[in-house]
């Protein structure tokens, strides 16, 4: 596999056209999705996931609550046609269990479950297309999911893959990319600079480590950067909204929905 | 399908507006009218086609309505050794996001995935729809056509979403085009494949490239190098939509919400093909729900469903083809234009 492709050539660029250090394009709808309370659909490069967040709310197994905070419950499908080979994986799947486990795991720190005791907060991931970064993708777009259900969270969780070709550090992998080169996965908290989340399935130098680790936290403030200025987007819309709705209401009988196109 | 938690007094008074004089829906649509329906093809890159499908999306606050996300994946399949069929064969499959269904336990989840699939597989699947250009190879290889589809979100009517989705996504479809190859030994391979036999010694006088078990008349294909990605399924004109008549006798409302699905639990699917310049064909036709129904009642029902199908059939129609003008004309002459 490795001979055929070139992951990064002699001018620097990589098979998709970019630099080391670039990431791709990241697009962010925060529109409502169903019943959801919060929902997120991000779509990275060619990655695209589907986050929808209810809650917190009280559980379907009583069992299953804790007296002193709340329970995350993440539950994650993968579409069949999301990937190049058509695969159907049940929701048993290990694979999927053990994603869905490290999300999980990444938001408990984040999330303050403290405020909801004896209560769920269900997290539902759907995962569209894959192209490299499925699990930054789903991390991302599960924290903006969060925010718009106005969970409270002590900060954002911003991930990112990065990997070592020969000895060049990469960021932001692509399927063909993760399949060549050891790379790890890193959840970073960027306003606090902690981290949530570092794993890593392959194998890398001890000495590489810590330029990759480095570089990947700077690159969690930069898609922190992103995901603030449609977080921000999106609540500039909505207070607008509230304001065109109070006013518009008080003067006369205007449809609301025309005075709140006028406003944004 | 999904049963929403609709109190008593709330059920008794959606039925009683409904059987009034004038009938009164929650969100003042008339019987027979349908919510807005969003249309979007080619939205899977990886897939072979592909349509997003939404049935009442709130106008400006973007969020509510059923939501389907249908795909087709072509595989190929081994006829003689593999468990392909000649001429192809036809799959389909349907998943509940638990996020449609949050009230659902993952078994009831299951139960409704399934449910939702057979209805699919039964209507799609038949041998009447089937698609003539599935052979790559008769006799040997054929592709095997996956529709999957994701209930996103459900806000009623899922059954004729799901239909209406994969409808869009199997006119979307293109079949890569193929070309049979044949391997065929050369005379003196063929020579030494008799003297190896009877002597046993397989290490003589062949080429690297050893042919000798595909001297048996061998045949692959390969996949041409052409400007477009193929060519649209055979007879897409046929693939059948759904209309599901709630029923209350006398009257029956078409597109019901969760809260008035709850309310009405009687149910008749019926799955039109509109085959063009022959009559309608009646595809397929389920009853669900508890009650009974007289027979000249049910006749009746067929007969206004087959007109309200008549009429959401051209309109997905002329919207189908709208988004291929879209995808194929419009992008080339934009791209063209760019450079």
């Amino acid at each position: 596999m490795s001979s055929r492709i070139e992951i990064l050539n002699d001018g620097g660029y990589r098979s998709d056209g970019r630099k080391q250090y670039e990431l791709r394009d990241i697009t962010i709808d925060l529109t409502q999705q169903g019943t959801a309370d919060g929902s997120a659909q991000l779509t990275h490069g060619l990655t695209q996931v589907l986050v929808t967040v209810f809650g917190p709310r009280e559980a379907k197994m009583r069992s299953q609550t804790l007296h002193d905070r709340a329970v995350l419950n993440v539950e994650m499908s993968v579409a069949p046609f999301s990937t190049g080979e058509r695969r159907k994986r049940s929701r048993a799947d290990r694979r999927i269990l053990e994603m869905a486990a490290m999300i999980a795991s990444t938001f408990e720190p984040v999330v303050q479950t403290n405020l909801y005791p004896r209560s769920q907060i269900d997290i539902y991931v759907h995962v569209l297309q894959q192209d490299g970064s499925l699990l930054p993708a789903c991390i991302n777009a599960t924290t903006l999911a969060l925010v718009t259900a106005g969970v409270p969270l002590l900060d954002f969780v911003c991930a990112v893959t990065g990997g070592v070709h020969s000895t060049s550090p990469l960021l932001d992998l692509t399927t063909l990319e993760e399949n060549d080169v050891p790379h790890m996965t890193v959840a970073v908290m960027p306003r606090t600079r902690k981290v949530t989340l570092v794993t890593m399935e392959t194998r890398l130098h001890v000495e590489r480590f810590r330029e990759l680790f480095e570089l990947a936290c700077e690159a969690g403030q930069t898609i922190h950067r992103e995901m603030k200025y449609a977080v921000k987007d999106r609540t500039v819309a909505l207070v607008n909204a509230m304001d065109a709705g109070s006013k518009g209401g008080a003067a006369d009988d205007h449809d609301r929905d025309v005075v709140m196109d006028d406003r944004i | 399908m999904a049963v929403a938690l609709v109190s008593k007094s709330e059920r008794d008074y959606i039925k009683t507006s409904l059987q009034t004089a004038s009938p009164l829906r929650a969100d003042g649509r008339s019987l027979l009218d349908f919510r807005t329906v969003l249309l979007e093809t080619g939205v899977a890159p990886l897939a072979n086609g592909s349509a997003r499908l939404n049935i009442g999306k709130v106008a400006r606050e973007g969020g509510g309505g059923t939501d389907v996300l249908a795909a087709v994946k072509l595989e190929v399949e081994d006829v003689e050794s593999g468990d392909g069929v000649d001429g192809g064969r036809v799959a389909c499959s349907v998943t509940c996001s638990p996020s449609a269904y949050s009230h659902l336990s993952s078994n009831a989840l299951d139960e409704l995935q399934h449910d939702l699939t057979v209805i699919l597989q039964q209507t799609i699947a038949h041998r009447s729809l089937h698609p003539s250009n599935l052979t790559i190879i008769p006799g040997r290889k054929a592709w095997l056509l996956n529709i999957d589809a994701v209930v996103l979100a459900d806000s009623g009517n899922v059954v004729d979403a799901l239909f209406m989705a994969a409808r869009a996504a199997l006119w979307d479809t293109k079949v890569p085009r193929t070309r049979p190859v044949e391997y065929r030994a050369p005379e003196s391979s063929r020579a030494t494949e008799k003297e190896t036999q009877d002597s046993m010694d397989v290490d003589q006088g062949t080429s690297g490239f050893d042919t000798r078990d595909m001297a048996r008349d061998a045949a692959d294909f390969e996949l041409p190098d052409y400007w477009d990605e193929g060519e649209v399924l055979h007879g897409r004109e046929r693939w059948p939509i759904c209309v599901t008549l709630n029923l209350l006798p006398p009257i029956h409302l078409l597109d019901a919400t969760l809260t008035e699905e709850a309310s009405i639990p009687l149910r008749l699917h019926l799955m039109f093909s509109f085959p063009p310049s022959t009559p309608p064909i009646l595809q397929a036709i389920r009853l669900s729900g508890p009650g009974e129904l007289d027979l000249a009642y049910v006749k009746s029902c067929i007969t206004d469903g087959e007109k309200y199908a008549r009429e959401l059939f051209s309109a997905l129609e002329s919207k189908l083809r709208e988004e291929d003008l879209r995808r194929n004309t419009k992008a080339r002459d934009r791209f063209s234009s760019l450079r």
